[in-house]
């Protein structure tokens, strides 16, 4: 049987403009963080993955290479948004399957202001000429598909972010620390209808570190593990007459992740989702199970997913008030489960968390975890 | 002395995949699966329903619904159209989404379920002197 693999270590360089730091000083605080809330040195660490996209050759070399050179493989991991996810999937698999017993994830990114863009990358030609390379465009035409079907309504989509700027307003990693009212929302400069400037989330730069270790070697320094339990990563699968109408395969993978944990959306008591566009939290509401097809509005404008409702979802302020380092977001987010399972998470603690689900995306790469206590 | 042409040569703006036949209406490119009958918008070699390599070029209709849309309220540099402007998906009876901008529609007015057709457009002038076209959706 696979060994158990735990989270034992988390760490973040708070996310925001940081000009005058390298990725290295910013890898080395977030793995610092994380090293010491493992309670491991540097030396005991086997083997690195560095997550980022935009970082250049050997960005693994020059952020590892930051906290020590002991020798370790390094490998660099690039899934767009989803990237440190998927590298923190691959430390996993290594480690159930016996290869190694401890190693850290290192997600970080810089990155140019302005909106998140590049859903072609830089081939040009008629998608770009013609200005539809925009990416909230694509979320906001899944939203006006979405408000057609299910009678969605814009005022349901600002709530996801009026709701993640109140949780970011109580995290001091966060980009965003003001709570922003449902007007100041819908009022602030739309960028492509239904989506508002504060309903986008920024670019941003910042890191994150995990460390993961077997469960045996995870006794040694714990008594009360949070385990990676669940890891399943997926791309669009080609449906015939079927266009994608979120980015990936959201709904397969969870409902893979939910059979492989052995539960379901309803034994959920916190989530992490991808919203790098407000729409993204009411369609992965619907997408993880928590509600049905369809409802994901009212859902949300209901407040089920508050910090105090039904399944609270992005209790840190989410990728739109947290911030939105595409190589380190994934990173992120299995901290702040990580936390709300140890019960650390102060004012934004969900009360008797001990199951969380996480969902990254990255341009048709999709990631789906679950964490236990 | 140079020679004069009254049409000049036409070509399509890589990534728009145009079929621009002189004496034919211009159309969008696709291509059919000859095993399964599957059709792709943009055209590619390897059918993704029954992995057939080697697929049929077909001309796609020139009309289609609106699947859905959006109105940009910014400008992206490098652009051809300048905000604010409708980038569409367009549902063609072939069962494709063609990627695209509309024209010829008041941005505010515009509803799912539309009826659209094609339209080509002179993009630029490349070097050999060739116009590069480009194409949009406009109301049938």
């Amino acid at each position: 049987m696979a060994n158990r693999v735990v989270i034992l270590g988390v760490g973040l360089h708070p996310f925001g403009r940081h000009p005058d730091k390298s990725i290295g000083d910013m890898a080395r605080v977030a793995a610092l963080a994380a090293l010491k809330d493992a309670g491991v040195p540097y030396k005991d660490v086997q083997a690195g993955f560095c997550a980022h996209v935009n970082q250049g050759v050997a960005a693994g070399l020059r952020t590892f290479g930051q906290v020590g050179m002991t020798g370790i493989p390094i490998t660099n991991v690039e899934l767009a948004c989803a990237s440190s996810s998927r590298a923190a999937m691959l430390a996993a698999d290594a480690i159930s399957t016996g290869i190694y017993d401890l190693a850290m994830v290192i997600g970080v990114e810089k990155m140019d202001r302005g909106l998140l863009s590049g859903v072609g990358g830089r081939e040009g030609g008629y998608n770009e000429s013609m200005g539809i390379n925009l990416m909230p465009a694509l979320y906001a035409m899944w939203a006006q598909r979405h408000m057609h079907l299910h009678g969605t309504k814009r005022e349901h989509f600002a709530r996801v972010s009026e709701k993640s700027h109140r949780n970011g307003a109580l995290n001091p990693n966060a980009q965003y620390q003001k709570a922003l009212n449902l007007e100041d929302i819908l009022n602030s400069r739309m960028i492509a209808d239904p989506i508002t400037l504060y309903e986008c989330s920024p670019t941003t730069d910042g890191a994150s570190a995990v460390v993961l270790a077997s469960e045996k070697r995870a006794q040694q320094h714990t008594a009360h593990p949070v385990f990676l339990d669940t890891w399943v990563g997926g791309t669009p699968q080609y449906v015939r007459g079927e266009p994608e109408l979120s980015e990936g395969p959201n709904a397969v993978l969870a409902r893979k992740a939910y059979d492989k944990a052995g539960l379901g959306p309803r034994d959920v008591d916190v989530a992490q989702v991808h919203d790098a566009f407000s729409p993204g939290e009411v369609f992965l509401a619907e997408e993880l199970g928590f509600c049905p097809v369809g409802e994901g509005g009212p859902f949300v404008w209901e407040g089920n997913t508050e910090i105090t409702g039904r399944i609270p979802i992005n209790t840190d302020g989410g990728l739109l008030s947290r911030g939105h380092p595409i190589g380190a977001t994934g990173g992120a987010m299995i901290t702040e489960l990580t936390l709300q399972l140890r019960g650390l998470a102060g004012p934004r603690q969900v009360e008797g968390a001990r199951t969380a689900l996480m969902h990254n995306a990255g341009i048709g790469g999709v990631n789906v975890i679950v964490l236990k206590r | 002395m140079p020679e004069t042409s009254t049409t000049p040569k036409r070509v399509p703006m890589r990534g728009a995949h145009l079929r621009l036949t002189e004496g034919e209406e211009p159309a969008l490119e696709g291509c059919r699966c000859p095993q399964c009958g599957d059709v792709f918008y943009p055209p590619r070699s390897i059918c993704l329903n029954c992995y057939h390599e080697g697929l049929d070029s077909i001309a796609l209709s020139r009309r289609g619904t609106l699947y859905t849309f959006t109105i940009a309220r910014m400008s992206l540099p490098g652009a051809l159209v300048t905000a604010p402007y409708v980038i569409a998906q367009v549902k063609l009876p072939e069962g494709v989404i063609i990627p695209t901008v509309l024209t010829g529609i008041d941005p505010e007015s515009v509803q799912i379920g539309l009826e659209l057709e094609l339209v080509v457009e002179k993009a630029s002038v490349n070097a050999e002197g060739a116009e590069v076209m480009t194409f949009k959706f406009r109301p049938a």
